[in-house]
């Protein structure tokens, strides 16, 4: 049967938003591709999560249990090799997340099937199309998967708006699928570790709080360095904030300081020099606060407000409290 | 690639009286050291702007007779026809590339103390020069009024003929017109004196008569300082200033406006330390904004920023950008900003070394970061074009990436070598100045007269320019942690080896005053430490700290403020005159002094340390040795000597065979490891090294150009010749 | 040890690239080349384990054009024993999978202990050659490396996952690991050793040489670009509207979306 299926993410007994973002992805494309929209969930015990995963628009909840306690690549890896050969459907549509990496590109390869990572737009045209990012994200690329029967995207989290959870009243099929998995697993866990907080390695931070020369006085950084804290964000800054000597180099984003691509780059009070955004334009996300409506990061940055950086750190603060 | 749209503005031509200007990039007059005596200095150093697309370039300030004469200092010279002769050289090579000529035409009054004329400067008022030492004009009758502005006259016209398209009539920095605009020089009750429109009467007149003589063929330009900065002892921009501005506006083409006095020109050219970039703004910016002038204004700031430029001309605070330092620092400023190559702009750093040696009084003038500053002629170096070594399949090996390293691998690389490996033992290149632009900051906010306590983050362009163009040279690779044995360089396996490994403090008080340690000195004691463990914060500092100043220059009194800002009690002491006295020659000193005062620093200049004991400094008077004190501290700071951290260089050197064996062809020390310097020399040194690394003897310089004259040579008939042309001179 | 790094020399778009008049590529005139930062730890990584161990080689593997073999010496430089180049021309353009297929050919027959990818390269951002590569092989694999300690047999490997959390594994050798940046510090290559580089062996080889025909190749291919394009910023960044208030909401909810 043809038909699209997502496989859901869950870690430390938590679903994974981005697999509600999957959903809203596959709903979207569900009429043209014709058939049925699964969401399988690969865990220990994926009946917890059941319940959330059969949003609107969901025809079936496929649960699959993981003899191993946390994510195993080899094991999600054979069930996942279950599911296509009983589902057979067109698409698969996973995360592109660390733990749909270290298994998704072994089963597309393997199996001879269609296969992009980092898609950030879908669509159809007589099968599935993908748009990524190429060259290192300065260009858009559009892929097709010709003579595929199966093909695996992996969709950048962020892309997509989450569905709404379900709330248990879902009209979807709840089907427990049983696929051998014992002796599967070629890696042991070994337990998890937090990342000590205040790394000063700006390169390194996924959600960097940037601010620039709106900032005014010196004596206003701490405050910014507070909220980044709060916001569990690193704080970097443009070079006029390290010319007056303010903020140490090593914070520097910028053709003569860092290149950062992270996840989030939120700028506070920054114009946009050529020279700063050289540093930033990749970060996958760019949110530009800045009072001047004219200011050049508003040309790069993914989101924009035209309001005082310091209005925005009261409220910010506020919902933090 | 092309400009960015937005920078068009900068690229618009204006008319100024007979004249255009092709876009809005101005050289304002600035000293160098070549006067008209040096033709090829002048000439290739403003050439060399021209070339990078300034629209106009002048002259630094030029006398327009023996009795201004500002000896030792260099002023340009316009006295006689060898004069005119000189510097139509410099207004050939401008126009060679388009560029208007501008000169500065300056009458000194008593801030030129005519030490090589002997004569007498003549004032509106007997009141000694308070720049000079001593010196007392003599008053000017209507006779001698009359006598001063023919000179301008005669001057202008000989101008006119070198070649100028723009002839200024010089007041600002308070010289002989702004002494009679300013009731502080002028205490006359003619009617040269009292009333504004009497004071202002010898600036008016002059002009008009400079006008009348050349004001067909050139444009008239006037450099005002619309405020004195001494409230109302003097002239203010919101009362004589801007009254000044209109009351002279028809006589103008041009207003070149500045702020201050020569006195303190580090109001005007401001030091980045204290002073961010359109800092004149405040002053300058309102006789556009108060719509005081029809005419175009040019004003500075040490504007370096092509976005700055464009909101000063879109908001009508000037017309034109002018530029003194930055046009120092690139030549090609304007060039870059046209053809959109931002990033290779090299912003001047405010450090002020190009006035210093104007201030000592005869050098030329240096760049921190344009090392090629001043060498266009004499040494022939052009800023912007490398030619290919002639040894170009040799590779380098650099050790060490702070100034001298950084620039001597980035000249390497333009030069084309086949590679060039810098390697620096640290994380970041750009070695002493990463630290070093860490300091003097205290607080940033509190206001000094008009600057900021900023310090010195803007020396740390020094490491951006040079970071970005390592960045671009694909034949140089860049290596950072990475600390070299004189075994590894040696089987590094590069044909040239250059050790740029920069110096330390002295730990034990060696200093230049008395050629010793100082008993009981010793940085290994957790209370004693070196300037540069202060700013890595490698030890804790007590709240009683003396900081023993033996250096002369920024460092130990950027360590005083930083520690005293941070609310410790803070004891300076040196053996000279003063504190930092080099500070005085980049213009830096009085607002560091008021820094001092405000942060609470005791200073005790003339003191030398004796001994040091736990807890007591024991000082004396370098006068009366016998005349001690003693200081009770927590923590002493030693600024002292430094010494070269050589012994990769020695270690090296000493075994001929051995490199000779490893293929190592040329050995060269530069910077630091050479011998402690300051940064801009530590630049020029491995600039040097780079320009001339295929010459005979890379090690030694090449001769440069000597702009003097050959007794005996058939140019001593020329000298006669000007002799007999010159006014006010009779010869047998 | 015996250790195999793939390594890939990527493409640089520089900051006056244009995309030829066909849309099928880039203007050669934009495109400067470099080794894969993330290659560069990993052949760190397997440079310290052969080293730590005493014995064995690191061998380099890259699938490319002769522009490729600068990737490859520069690998020799540092320290790799020698190095395998794979190119037929009907490789231009393969995406992730079809060079994850071309590999497993050269890496195949190394029978190594232990395959080093970088987590992605810095012009495709593929994150899948490496974990694509362990499928045709069949070896045990862990992706986003960012720590390795090896007892000989087996190791015991750091994974970097979302938000700052570190996952502890153990894999038996033979294995497959993707090696994320900050693992170690990668070496540089001395001017001797650059020299020195051509001199280590440096075999050429192509697809068919390893056995895999045209049909296989073709077969393995994941994806087909059709079009190539200049982002569409859409005339700038979305504009948050609103009070001070609701753009502060607007603004959590996007970084905690991101973020997650």
């Amino acid at each position: 049967m043809a038909g699209i299926l997502v496989l859901a993410e869950a870690r430390r007994g938590e679903l994974r938003d981005v697999s509600l973002e999957l959903i809203t992805a596959a709903t979207e494309l569900k009429a043209r591709a014709g058939g049925e929209l699964a969401v399988a969930l690969i865990d220990a015990t994926p009946e917890r999560y059941v319940a959330r995963l059969a949003a609107a628009g969901v025809d079936e909840v496929l649960t699959v249990r993981s003899p191993v306690a946390q994510f195993e690549p080899h094991v999600s890896a054979r069930a996942v090799e279950g599911l296509i050969e009983r589902l057979r459907p067109t698409l698969v549509l996973a995360a592109h997340s660390i733990d749909a990496l270290g298994f998704v590109p072994a089963v597309a390869a393997t199996g001879g099937r269609g296969f992009l990572s980092d898609v950030t737009a879908l669509g159809w045209d007589d099968g599935p199309v993908a748009i990524r990012g190429a060259y290192g994200d300065k260009l858009v690329a559009e892929y097709d998967f010709p003579g595929k029967a199966t093909t695996l995207l992996l969709l950048r989290a962020g892309t997509f708006a989450p569905a709404a959870a379900g709330d248990g009243g879902g009209g979807a099929r709840v089907t427990e699928v049983a696929i051998e998995l014992d002796g599967v697993a070629r890696t042991e866990h070994g337990g998890y570790r937090e990342v000590p907080a205040g790394d000063v390695d700006i390169t390194k931070a996924d959600f960097l709080l940037s601010i620039g020369r709106g900032v005014e006085e010196k004596d206003n950084i701490e405050r910014f360095e507070e909220l980044a804290r709060r916001l569990g964000a690193t704080l970097s800054v443009s070079r006029p904030l390290v010319d007056a000597g303010w903020v140490p180099g090593a914070r520097q984003v910028g053709q003569s300081g860092k290149t950062v691509k992270p996840r989030v780059y939120l700028a506070l009070g920054i114009s946009g020099a050529v020279q700063h955004l050289a540093g930033m334009r990749t970060a996958e996300t760019i949110i530009a606060v800045n009072t001047d409506p004219e200011a050049p990061i508003f040309g790069v940055a993914h989101y924009g407000a035209v309001i005082d950086m310091f209005e925005l750190a009261d409220e910010l603060e506020q919902a933090l409290d | 690639m092309a400009r960015d749209p937005k920078h068009d503005i900068l690229f618009e031509p204006i008319q100024i009286g007979p004249k255009t200007l092709k876009n809005r990039f101005y050289q304002v007059p600035h000293c160098i050291g070549a006067g008209s005596e040096k033709p090829g200095f002048q000439a290739y150093h403003r050439g060399m702007k021209a070339e990078g697309g300034w629209a106009a370039c002048c002259t630094e300030y030029c006398s327009i007779h023996p009795e201004s004469d500002d000896t030792s200092r260099v002023s340009a010279r316009i006295w006689d026809e060898g004069d005119v002769r000189n510097l139509a050289a410099m207004c050939d090579r401008l126009h060679e590339f388009g560029a208007l000529a501008g000169i500065e035409l300056w009458y000194g009054g008593p801030h030129a103390p005519c030490m090589e004329s002997r004569a007498t400067p003549r004032g509106p008022s007997q009141i000694a020069s308070d720049f000079e030492l001593n010196i007392f004009p003599r008053y000017m009758d209507k006779d001698d009024i009359n006598t001063v502005q023919q000179m301008y006259v005669d001057a202008a016209l000989r101008a006119r003929d070198a070649g100028f398209d723009i002839i200024y009539v010089y007041g600002a920095h308070a010289y002989l017109p702004f002494q009679f605009l300013s009731p502080f020089y002028n205490r006359r009750t003619d009617e040269y004196g009292g009333s504004f429109e009497n004071r202002a009467r010898f600036w008016r007149e002059s002009l008009y008569k400079v006008r009348e003589a050349v004001g067909d063929d050139c444009a008239i330009a006037s450099r005002f300082a619309v405020d004195h900065l001494l409230g109302s002892t003097s002239i203010q921009v919101g009362e004589d200033g801007a009254r000044f501005v209109e009351y002279c506006d028809d006589l103008v083409d041009l207003w070149d406006l500045t702020v201050g006095d020569i006195a303190e020109w580090g109001q005007n050219a401001g030091p980045s330390r204290f002073f961010e970039e359109n800092h004149e703004k405040p002053y300058t910016g309102q006789i556009k904004a108060g719509n005081h002038t029809n005419k175009p204004v040019v004003g500075v700031g040490r504007i370096t920023n092509p976005d700055t430029m464009v909101a000063i001309i879109k908001s009508g605070q000037f017309d034109i950008i002018g530029a003194a330092r930055p046009s120092i620092s690139d030549p090609f400023l304007p060039k870059k900003i046209e053809e959109g190559r931002l990033d290779d702009i090299r912003e001047c750093i405010g450090c002020n070394q190009c006035i210093s040696r104007w201030e000592i009084g005869g050098p030329p003038m240096v760049c921190t970061q344009n090392a090629t500053a001043g060498e266009e002629y004499r040494r022939g170096w052009h800023p912007e074009v490398f030619h290919p070594a002639a040894n170009r399949e040799k590779s380098v090996l650099v050790v060490g990436a702070g100034p001298a390293g950084m620039e001597c691998a980035m000249v390497l690389g333009k030069r084309q070598m086949a590679a060039v490996h810098l390697i620096d033992a640290s994380r970041e290149i750009g070695g002493s100045v990463n630290w070093i632009s860490q300091l003097g900051h205290s607080d940033g906010k509190e206001n000094l007269f008009r600057g900021t306590a900023r310090g010195l983050g803007e020396w740390k362009r020094v490491v951006n320019y040079r970071q970005i163009q390592l960045d671009k040279l694909k034949n140089v690779e860049l290596h950072t942690g990475s600390r070299l044995s004189a075994d590894d360089v040696l089987e590094y396996g590069a044909e040239i080896v250059i050790v740029a490994t920069g110096c330390h403090f002295a730990t034990d008080g060696m200093n230049a005053a008395t050629h010793a340690p100082i008993p009981g000195a010793d940085t290994s004691l957790d209370w004693q430490m070196t300037p540069d463990e202060v700013v890595l914060g490698s030890k804790p500092v007590g709240q009683r700290v003396l900081v023993l100043e033996n250096e002369a220059y920024f460092m130990g009194v950027s360590i005083a403020q930083k520690l005293a800002g941070e609310g410790r009690d803070v004891t300076l002491v040196t053996q000279a005159a003063d504190v930092a006295d080099y500070m005085h020659y980049t213009l830096e000193a009085p607002m560091l002094h008021r820094d001092l005062h405000r942060l609470g620093v005791d200073i005790h200049t003339y003191t030398m340390l004796d001994r040091i004991e736990p807890g007591v400094c024991h000082a004396y008077n370098v006068w009366n040795p016998a005349h001690t004190h003693e200081f009770e501290v927590d923590t002493v700071v030693l600024c002292t000597a430094r010494i070269s951290d050589d012994e990769l260089y020695r270690e090296l050197k000493a075994d001929q065979e051995r490199l000779t064996a490893e293929g190592i062809e040329g050995l060269y020390v530069i910077g630091d490891a050479s011998a402690p310097r300051m940064i801009v020399d530590s630049i020029f040194d491995g600039h040097r090294l780079a320009r001339e690394i295929d010459s005979p003897n890379p090690a030694m310089p090449l001769p440069f150009i000597r702009e003097r004259r050959l007794w005996g040579d058939a140019s001593n008939e020329d000298f006669r010749a000007q002799l007999l042309n010159t006014p006010d001179v009779a010869l047998a | 040890m015996k250790v195999v790094v793939p390594v890939k020399q990527v493409v640089v778009l520089d900051d006056e690239f244009e995309l030829l008049p066909d849309g099928s590529g880039v203007d050669p005139d934009g495109i400067e080349s470099e080794l894969n930062e993330w290659d560069t730890f990993s052949l760190e990584a397997a440079l310290q384990l052969r080293d730590a161990a005493g014995d064995g080689e690191v061998v380099a593997i890259t699938v490319g054009d002769e522009d490729a073999e600068e990737g490859l010496l520069a690998a020799l430089a540092k320290g790799a024993d020698r190095g395998v180049r794979v190119w037929h021309d009907e490789l231009q353009g393969a995406d992730a999978l079809a060079v994850a297929r071309v590999l497993a050919g050269a890496v195949g027959r190394e029978s190594p202990d232990l395959v080093l990818c970088g987590v992605q390269s810095s012009d495709a951002i593929n994150s899948a050659t490496g974990i694509a590569l362990a499928g045709f092989l069949s070896l045990p694999h862990v992706a986003v490396v960012t720590g390795i300690a090896s007892d000989g047999s087996a190791l015991t490997v750091e994974r970097e996952l979302e938000g700052g959390l570190v996952e502890l594994v153990r894999v038996s050798l033979p294995a497959l690991l993707t090696i994320q940046t900050g693992i170690n510090e990668p070496r540089y290559a001395t001017l001797r050793a650059i020299k020195q580089a051509r001199d280590k062996p440096m075999e050429v080889c192509s697809p068919a040489d390893l056995g895999i025909d045209s049909a296989q190749l073709a077969a393995s291919i994941g994806a087909r670009r059709r079009r190539l394009a200049m982002p569409d910023r859409g005339g700038g960044a979305e504009i948050i509207e609103g009070s001070a208030a609701d753009v502060a909401a607007r603004i959590a909810t996007i970084v905690k979306e991101r973020m997650d």
